[in-house]
């Protein structure tokens, strides 16, 4: 075939269109708030042999999800495949991630010839279980996670599998909300059907296979070649998990990482057996977090296909925390996958000190609240504040409240919580003195306040980051740990990381999520930069005095500069 | 005596100034901004082109405006000293926002600063429920003392949001009425005034950009209506919005989160409104300037709006998923997609060896390598002027010299390595930005699941007429019409606007658990409101068109479907309706519906439009007179030049052609039509005519 690169150009384009209009179907059609506010869900296109070609915009912790999931399908279905039948999965010991999240997949026929398979994950807000939300982090086999569904035809030639529907719809809590987005995937990747047909009308079925090809080829072709650019060599780096909420001990990631020639090896020997709680991230979720963080050293127009995985290699032996076996509990491995992200970015950090910051603010913090209304309707919430805001950079600070650039993850607008469930947010905002001090400091933390409104509920939190703290680089402080308290005006209990209560009406929960590290020595950060923070009431005068050397005039808060000469004069 | 309607196009570069005689005569000028004190370019271009024309100031009836002052104030941060009150625990909402980012992968993004920093960000103890039910009252005490702080940090500007106002104004109110008995001459905003819709973080955005602006614009419209009174012109001013509709210069100045996005509607109303007298109501418009192209569609007359708008979200890095990169404003704005194209997008060989273009731009200065004004990267514009689709001596109706030699060689030096000559490097760059823009015309077309094929596409901007017709081609749209005026256009579309308001209000129920009474006493009032606003500016009875609508969804979707409210007032049939319509539109738009599932309705909406006495687009616009800008450019009527229409077709010598000369039959392609203000390129196998209102119409054979 004769390759015209402006046709190759379009053909990308009209790829990445068509799963970008997966990515609209879903959110404008979805239910839940945790996919239609926090957009956790992705699209991706596939060809024949289930090697991805194109990634709808979708979470960074879902780039290397997709292949292994569908390889799980194939591996059952492979001799029987059939225009309009749609495949489901989502046992993580069959390629898929943990059992909130659905795979669908819909092969794409031209003819008789097969396309490849057009995909939508979504992170559903129940499935089942021993507790709402399917993000219990006490469970200790994958049995007390939920449904687990196996690789299965949803749809069988266009024929709905009722049989399985109905099993789904009577195992989940919220079944609307379930059924609703499980409708907006099939939506999704019905329309995608229509519109890869079209583009293969367009350009014949030979030729646009080729083209699809060639997007893996010519991926792969850049990646190498912004890998060889990048500064060589090996780094190690270890970070922690406090506990996993069953084990008090903590957990150790480590990985050394090496860029050799157009190669990225991350080798994660050294890491902590897998734990008994479920933290533990499946090694296809190991590997998305090693492709998020080294993706974000080259440019970001690169097409996320399997041409970009071909250079970045992982190892990470079996049974261990970052490659766990079954069957292992893996519900809330959203937690190890930031923390995998975080060692990796502590590695690449050495390799390239001008361009990583210091450790994003965090505490993973993952909250559901579950329970009956008055007239006995379930409700479920579930979010996650994984991200507080960005560390101190080398030239630039954090920013409060600042997103990272591997998580794509929105916050839930509280007007819509209180008006679909039964609780308030009392609070949401920076905890001043809260970030790593540093020449850059880190971006403060963020308290977030519930109180419950229903007569009871059952309350399930995940968080992390109150022993090992965001790391600082260089001279620059770590942020402030991460602490949840029960009712802070009368008893004020401080809880541990990882919990499940039954709470009663005006119980209230308040979470100080961590703030980020910091980059550099504190007395070299510009003393106009720290009254600045001070007259924002981001930092006390006291802290800026103890941290920074920097004394502030009370009353016009600008800076004492003789006071604050002698103080920095250590 | 001729009465003129005089419209005034500010952008940042360049104010556009048209005059529209009823009789369709029309007479421009195109004079550099002075962002200093934009009305000093506005007197001047005015001035010049009355004097020019020899017409009195009283003939002038109407002055439409487009202005990006809204914008710049934001994006260069030039507002006043604001302050922001809000529900105690709350105050970091405007600084947290969503955790959007406009795109992955990328450690140097860093999200926009708010506009109110944090010490100037006051609580208040109080709290409502989503009812609008008092969880706690509002401590006047501490009103008190925020007033007073807010007055002794001089203020001069302050947003008012708590938490579920939509729901109730009523401790919002309270706040205002304290502070404007504290400090009379503060401009005060409150979010359930401005925009009483769920959503604290958006709501929180929209209210504070308003109250950043509104010192401003109220200023800067005072300014320029002084102005034009000192020149004689007592008309109204009439200034665009975001949503297509005009609205007087005095309710701008109050909520000028509505004229933001000025300019560019103005554009796409233009084209609307010819369209109607071309009897087509399908539409894609395509303006391209000198660093962004822009791309919308209208269909069956309506053009797309989207909800809302992010303010300096820049087109090069923004997707239309990803949110975050600007400050967003929630009202409802025509929906452009926009690609960073333009005549002074700079080309460029990548690290694989390929050839690209944009989104870096040579701007106005220093500018194409062909303007001779210290430019060194070869342009869009350096390319056209290569393959001689633009004039190879000059630009700007002999106003602006062309150095094509330098351009030449630059755009050889760029294609060499590549192995490609200088004029197949130069229709390479030509052919790339076109496929860069035909991405955004996607976007509004194919994405939606409109097929462009059958739309006609309106090509305006300094350089849409030289790319129009390729990129029509290509697409396999059969239609380009080029209006008159094409490279000031939007100064001729404020002209064609209608006065239009939108009024919403949160309205989160069960369809089934309505109350009639009280969705029909949300509505009534909104009418009224309506009636009253429409009857103030002048449009009686009957010069009233005021159309009701509800935001519909199923229960628990995010992104609520609008459905008109079929009849007034609402019995449950008229629910059904409304349930049915929704229904509809889902499976129109999605492909499915869900029947028996609830239908929530999430807002209602009121849009009042003024139906103007005459129409405001002449029976004909006429070419022809030099002071009008519709004048024969170029060397006069007989020039050709040799032209590249690529490789199949190779060099052709090309007849150029004023449009006037257009009139009066049918020409055949391959063409050059050279005006003042741009240049269209008429392939080999196409057709021209002109028409009344001289539009170029081309038609492509397929």
């Amino acid at each position: 075939m004769q390759r015209d690169p402006v046709t190759q150009e379009l053909v990308k384009n009209a790829l990445a269109t068509v799963a970008d209009n997966m990515v609209v179907t879903v959110v404008r059609t979805a239910r839940s708030q945790v996919v239609k506010q926090s957009m956790d869900f992705s699209t991706a296109i596939c060809d024949a042999k289930g090697q991805m070609v194109t990634q709808g915009l979708s979470l960074p912790v879902h780039l290397g999800a997709i292949m292994p999931a569908l390889e799980g399908v194939l591996k059952v279905y492979g001799n029987d495949v059939h225009p309009d039948d749609i495949f489901i999965n989502n046992d993580p010991y069959e390629g898929a991630s943990h059992l909130p999240d659905i795979f669908l997949f819909k092969p794409v026929f031209a003819g008789d010839v097969l396309l490849g398979y057009l995909t939508v994950i979504a992170h559903h807000t129940d499935i089942g279980g021993r507790v709402a939300g399917g993000n219990a982090c006490d469970n200790t086999e994958i049995y007390q996670e939920g449904l687990r569904i196996p690789p299965l035809k949803l749809f069988d030639r266009g024929v709905p599998n009722h049989t399985l529907f109905r099993l789904i719809q009577q195992n989940v809590r919220v079944p609307d909300k379930v059924m609703g987005d499980l409708w907006a995937q099939i939506a999704a990747v019905y329309g995608a059907d229509r519109e890869m047909l079209k583009l293969a009308q367009e350009h014949g079925v030979e030729d646009l296979r080729g083209y699809m090809d060639e997007l893996i080829e010519y991926t792969e072709r850049i990646t190498r070649a912004e890998i060889a650019a990048l500064p060589q060599g090996e780094a190690e780096f270890t970070d922690y998990i406090d506990d996993d909420g069953i084990d008090p001990d903590p957990i150790r990631i480590h990985v050394r990482l090496t860029v050799k020639g157009d190669e990225v090896y991350a080798d994660f020997t050294g890491t902590s057996p897998q734990c008994k709680g479920s933290i533990n991230p499946n090694f296809a979720f190991t590997q998305s977090g090693v492709y998020a963080a080294v993706r974000c050293l080259l440019s970001p127009e690169l097409p996320n296909n399997a041409g970009y995985f071909r250079p970045i290699k992982v190892y990470a032996p079996e049974g261990t925390y970052v490659n766990p076996v079954h069957p292992a509990p893996v519900a809330a491995r959203g937690l190890g996958g930031f923390r995998v992200m975080q060692t990796v970015f502590g590695a690449l950090a050495q390799l390239n000190p001008d361009r990583i910051p210091a450790c994003w603010g965090s505490g993973e913090l993952g909250i559901s609240i579950a329970g009956y209304d008055r007239e006995r309707k379930p409700f479920v919430f579930l979010e996650f504040h994984n991200v507080t805001g960005t560390g101190g950079g080398p030239d630039q600070d954090g920013v409060d409240g600042g997103p990272i650039p591997v998580l794509n993850l929105a916050n839930t607008p509280i007007e819509l919580m209180e008006a679909e469930q039964p609780f308030l947010v009392e609070e949401y905002g920076f905890v001043p003195d809260s970030g790593g001090s540093g020449k850059y400091r880190g971006s403060l933390g963020v308290t977030r306040q519930y109180r419950i409104l229903a007569d009871e509920a059952t309350v399930q939190v995940r968080s992390d980051r109150r022993r090992f703290l965001p790391y600082g680089i260089g001279a620059g402080k770590p942020g402030t740990p991460c602490t949840i308290h029960l009712n802070p005006d009368t008893e004020n209990r401080l809880l541990p990381t990882k919990w499940l209560l039954e709470l009663k009406k005006g119980d209230v929960v308040r979470a100080e999520l961590a703030g980020g590290g910091g980059y550099g020595d504190s007395f070299e950060r510009d003393p106009e930069a720290v009254a600045q923070d001070v007259r924002e009431e981001k930092l006390t005068p006291d802290y800026a005095r103890r941290e920074y050397g920097v004394a502030i005039v009370h009353g016009t808060q600008d800076v004492d500069w003789e006071e604050t000469k002698r103080l920095r004069l250590r | 005596m001729t009465n003129f309607r005089l419209g005034i196009d500010v952008g940042g570069t360049f104010t556009d100034i048209v005059l529209l005689g009823d009789d369709g005569t029309i007479l421009t000028a195109k004079v550099s901004s002075t962002p200093d004190d934009y009305s000093h370019a506005i007197l001047q271009g005015v001035q010049g082109v009355m004097e020019r024309a020899g017409i009195d100031a009283g003939s002038v009836r109407e002055v439409g405006h487009g202005t990006t002052v809204a914008t710049n104030t934001i994006i260069e941060r030039k507002g006043p000293k604001i302050a922001l009150i809000t529900t105690k625990g709350f105050r970091d909402v405007l600084e947290i926002g969503r955790y959007r980012l406009p795109r992955l992968y990328d450690l140097t993004w860093r999200k926009p600063d708010p506009l109110v920093e944090r010490q100037y960000r006051f609580e208040v103890p109080e709290r409502l429920n989503h009812k609008g039910e008092v969880l706690t009252p509002l401590d006047m005490e501490s009103v008190e003392d925020v007033c007073k702080s807010i007055v002794e940090q001089g203020m001069e500007s302050v947003a008012i949001c708590l938490l579920h106002s939509y729901a109730s104004p009523d401790h919002e109110l309270a706040i205002a009425q304290h502070l404007r008995a504290a400090a009379p001459d503060m401009y005060i905003c409150a979010s359930a005034d401005v925009l009483p819709q769920m959503q604290e973080y958006e709501r929180t955005s929209t209210v504070v950009i308003n109250a950043y602006i509104r010192p401003v614009l109220e200023r800067y419209v005072a300014a320029l209506q002084e102005k034009l009174a000192n020149m004689g012109i007592k008309a109204p001013l009439l200034v665009m919005q975001s949503n297509g509709g005009v609205m007087p210069a005095e309710a701008a100045s109050e909520t000028p989160i509505y004229i933001i996005e000025s300019g560019p509607a103005a554009g796409v109303v233009g084209a609307l409104r010819l369209s109607d007298k071309l009897k087509q109501s399908d539409i894609i418009t395509f303006d391209m300037g000198g660093t962004t192209a822009k791309v919308s569609i209208i269909e069956d007359r309506e053009p797309t709006l989207a909800p809302e708008y992010e303010v300096g979200g820049g087109m090069n890095i923004g997707h239309r998923l990803m949110k975050g990169a600007g400050y967003i404003v929630r009202v409802p704005t025509i929906d452009i997609a926009e690609v960073g194209a333009g005549g002074g997008s700079i080309a460029w060989v990548d690290k694989g060896g390929a050839l690209q273009v944009g989104p870096r731009s040579a701007g106005a200065s220093p500018g194409p390598i062909c303007y001779d004004m210290g430019g060194t990267e070869p342009t869009i514009t350096d390319a056209n002027v290569v393959l001689g689709y633009l004039n190879q001596e000059h630009l700007l109706g002999g106003g602006l010299k062309i150095d094509t030699h330098k351009a030449e060689e630059a755009i050889a030096r760029l294609g060499s390595p590549l192995g490609l000559s200088a004029h197949d490097t130069a229709y390479g760059i030509h052919a790339i930005v076109n496929s860069n823009m035909i991405r955004a015309l996607r976007s509004v077309s194919t994405e939606r699941g409109r097929d462009p094929r059958r739309f006609i596409l309106f090509g305006f901007g300094g350089s849409g007429p030289v790319h129009a017709v390729g990129m029509a081609k290509s697409l396999g749209m059969p239609t380009v019409v080029i209006p008159p005026l094409a490279g000031l256009f939007s100064s001729l579309g404020l002209l064609f606007a209608d006065v239009e308001h939108h009024l919403v209000r949160a309205f989160f129920r069960i369809l089934d658990e309505v109350s009639l009474e009280e969705l029909n006493a949300h509505l009534d009032t909104m009418y009224e409101q309506a009636q009253d606003i429409l009857g103030r500016e002048g449009y009686e009875e009957g010069y009233q068109n005021i159309a009701i609508y509800a935001d519909v969804q199923y229960v628990g979707q995010n992104t609520a479907l609008t459905v008109p409210v079929p009849a007034k007032p609402a019995t449950r049939d008229v629910l059904a309706d409304l349930g049915e319509g929704f229904a509809q539109e889902h499976e129109r738009t999605y492909g499915y519906r869900s029947d028996g599932e609830r239908l929530q309705i999430v807002s209602l909406k009121v849009v009042g439009r003024g139906v103007p006495l005459s129409s405001r687009i002449p029976d004909r616009i006429s070419a022809g007179t030099p002071a009008s800008g519709l004048s024969p450019g170029g060397r006069g009527e007989g020039a050709e030049r040799k032209v590249y229409f690529g490789p199949r077709d190779g060099w052709i010598a090309t007849p150029v052609v004023s449009r006037a000369s257009l009139a009066g039959g049918t020409s055949a392609g391959p063409l050059i039509v050279e005006e003042y203000d741009s240049t269209t390129v008429v392939p080999p196998g196409c057709s021209v005519r002109l028409d009344e209102w001289s539009n170029i119409t081309v038609e492509i054979e397929s």
